[in-house]
């Protein structure tokens, strides 16, 4: 082939590594005419490695099997969801924060469409509250089930057993939120002062019957792992996140509870009818990949527990506040306001500047994987690179939300 | 709301007093954005040395850096810091203009780690230059990319991009 076909695309990340390792060498001492290090390799995972849940890339410095140096680089999913809502009104926008955490879209809706409401001062209905929690919740589950159900897959003595199960479940959440909206992850189904439908006939009958075998479902999930001694020996004490980690790279979601820190926006920043519900906070004790899976684990039960007293007090009335019809034009007034709620990952929030015209002037995500993602250089470094995969698995990265 | 700091319980105003008061004549326009959110103005020159004494406060300490947002409102820009307390609850936002002409203000990862990637993003897509920033490189668009797209002057023209 002749030198014509050669592109010689700029990559940063990879120069990077490569003057960090040169820089790191001591003249002459084990290293070649360039500098590098004879025993040190650099590896590029990703961005089409299956263990990073979609197009995040990792440049590993790696010294034998040890990690010595990780460099992420991410922007491969980016779709520019900022820009698109300077162009867009804010009725039209809704469908996109479906696609930022494509896994928790009705967390993610609900983030925006709770920012324009406060921006504009519109209070749903209280129905529309309770089903709104509803589905966040379901959502959730289906969330952490696609979080452990890849991340165990990512420790291999299981093989891909437990996918299988969890996506099996998975998918009854996906009918129940499909009967309502519409469709199954991308739904569009959030509006300014309520939701766009009401339930449908018995849907409440069949959510009831999901949440009452979903304790065994759980059960068989922890059966099948946490009597693994493969499993446990692979998670236990392994990538420890500090409490100080969690506050200097603002960590939050499960990850930050993992590591006890009792930081949830359901709780500490209460919003729609949590503060009257009864549910606990999962706290783990050392911030390792075991705590990471079993915060999880048992924020599914307590989801559950909410969805069951929001289905005891589902009020009768409106899902929609005013008319039938969601408002299609809203000109909140001028002005600028962040608000943010618990998203399966963490805080996930919008900042939404207003100059009163029908589009938002400027749109901010706060992303929770975005911000997690920070700790890995720190967090993978002195690991095996098989135990970087596991660490990384447990952070559950949506790569959608992380570019935007 | 209540914060109770020790024994002694302030409202949000109070805590708004006591900030504005430990920062008189560099927060400007402190003002309280319910339920639980302080907004204050700083001047560029300052931020360093403010955001080092807000992250090392005794008991109300704003330890946290949530996020760095960058906004373009024609005139100028502006880099809004929000800031998180673990101690109080409370979030507190900084909005520090930057004039266009020369649009820099000072790094502040070494103070809060978690401003290491807000700051590359505010750079990649608005262009603000963050000074002493160890690593500015761009993160969300391509390394050969040019221009700042969330500008609200940006023109995209293909033949900045050679790699498409």
């Amino acid at each position: 082939m002749s030198d014509e076909f050669v592109t010689t695309v700029p990559d940063a990340a990879l120069e990077l590594a490569l003057s960090r390792i040169a820089s790191s060498t001591a003249a002459g001492e084990g290293s070649d005419m360039q500098g590098l290090r004879l025993d040190e390799v650099v590896v590029n995972m990703g961005p089409q490695h299956p263990s990073t849940h979609g197009v995040l890339r990792l440049v590993v410095t790696l010294d034998g099997e040890m990690v010595k140096d990780v460099i992420p680089v991410i922007g491969y999913l980016h779709r520019c969801k900022e820009k698109l809502a300077e162009k867009r009104t804010y009725y039209q926008y809704i469908p996109i924060p479906d696609r930022t955490e494509y896994v928790a879209g009705m967390n993610c809706e609900w983030g925006y469409v709770m920012t324009v409401e406060k921006l504009a001062g519109i209070r749903p209905t209280r129905r529309a509250e309770v089903i709104r929690v509803i589905m966040a919740e379901l959502n959730r589950i289906a969330s952490h089930l696609v979080a452990v159900g890849t991340f165990t897959a990512d420790l291999a003595p299981l093989g891909t057993a437990m996918v299988f199960y969890m996506f099996r479940d998975r998918e009854q959440i996906l009918d129940l939120l499909e009967s309502a909206s519409g469709a199954r992850m991308m739904f569009n189904y959030f509006r300014f002062g309520g939701v766009r439908y009401d339930l449908p006939d018995g849907w409440v009958e069949k959510c009831r019957e999901f949440l009452d075998g979903f304790p065994k479902m759980v059960q068989e999930y922890e059966s099948l792992v946490e009597t693994n001694a493969i499993f446990l020996q692979r998670c236990l004490g392994k990538g420890v996140i500090s409490q100080q980690d969690v506050v200097d790279y603002a960590i939050t979601g499960p990850n930050a509870r993992a590591s006890g820190v009792a930081h949830d926006l359901r709780r500490t920043r209460p919003y729609s009818v949590y503060p009257e519900l009864d549910f606990d906070l999962c706290l783990g004790q050392h911030g390792d990949v075991y705590d990471r899976y079993k915060v999880r684990i048992e924020e599914m039960k307590q989801s559950r527990a909410i969805i069951l007293q929001c289905l005891d007090m589902l009020p009768k009335g409106p899902v929609q506040v005013g008319s039938l019809k969601p408002p299609y034009v809203i000109t909140p007034p001028p002005g600028a306001v962040y608000t943010a709620q618990e998203n399966p990952r963490g805080e996930y929030g919008t900042y939404i500047v207003s100059d009163g015209s029908r589009y938002p002037y400027r749109l901010k995500y706060r992303d929770p994987c975005f911000i997690n993602l920070q700790i890995f250089p720190k967090l993978l470094s002195g690991n095996k690179i098989a135990d970087a995969v596991a660490i990384s698995g447990s952070m559950d990265l949506v790569l959608g939300g992380i570019d935007r | 709301m209540g914060i109770e700091i020790g024994s002694v319980k302030l409202s949000m105003d109070e805590l708004a007093t006591r900030v504005a008061q430990e920062f008189a004549g560099e927060l400007t326009n402190v003002s309280v954005q319910e339920p639980d959110t302080i907004v204050a103005r700083l001047e560029r020159s300052e931020l360093r040395q403010v955001a080092r004494r807000l992250h090392d406060l005794a008991e109300i300490a704003y330890d946290s850096l949530n996020w760095i947002a960058a906004v373009d409102y024609r005139t100028h820009l502006e880099s809004v810091y929000h800031l998180y307390s673990y101690a109080t609850n409370t979030y507190l936002e900084l909005h520090v203009e930057v004039p266009r002409a020369k649009a820099a203000v000072e790094t502040v990862c070494d103070i809060w780690p978690a401003a290491d990637w807000h700051e590359r993003e505010a750079w990649d897509l608005m262009g603000i230059r963050y000074e002493g920033h160890p690593d500015l490189r761009r993160i969300l668009l391509k390394d050969d990319w040019i221009g700042h797209p969330l500008r609200k002057d940006y023109v995209d023209l293909a033949e900045n991009h050679p790699h498409v």
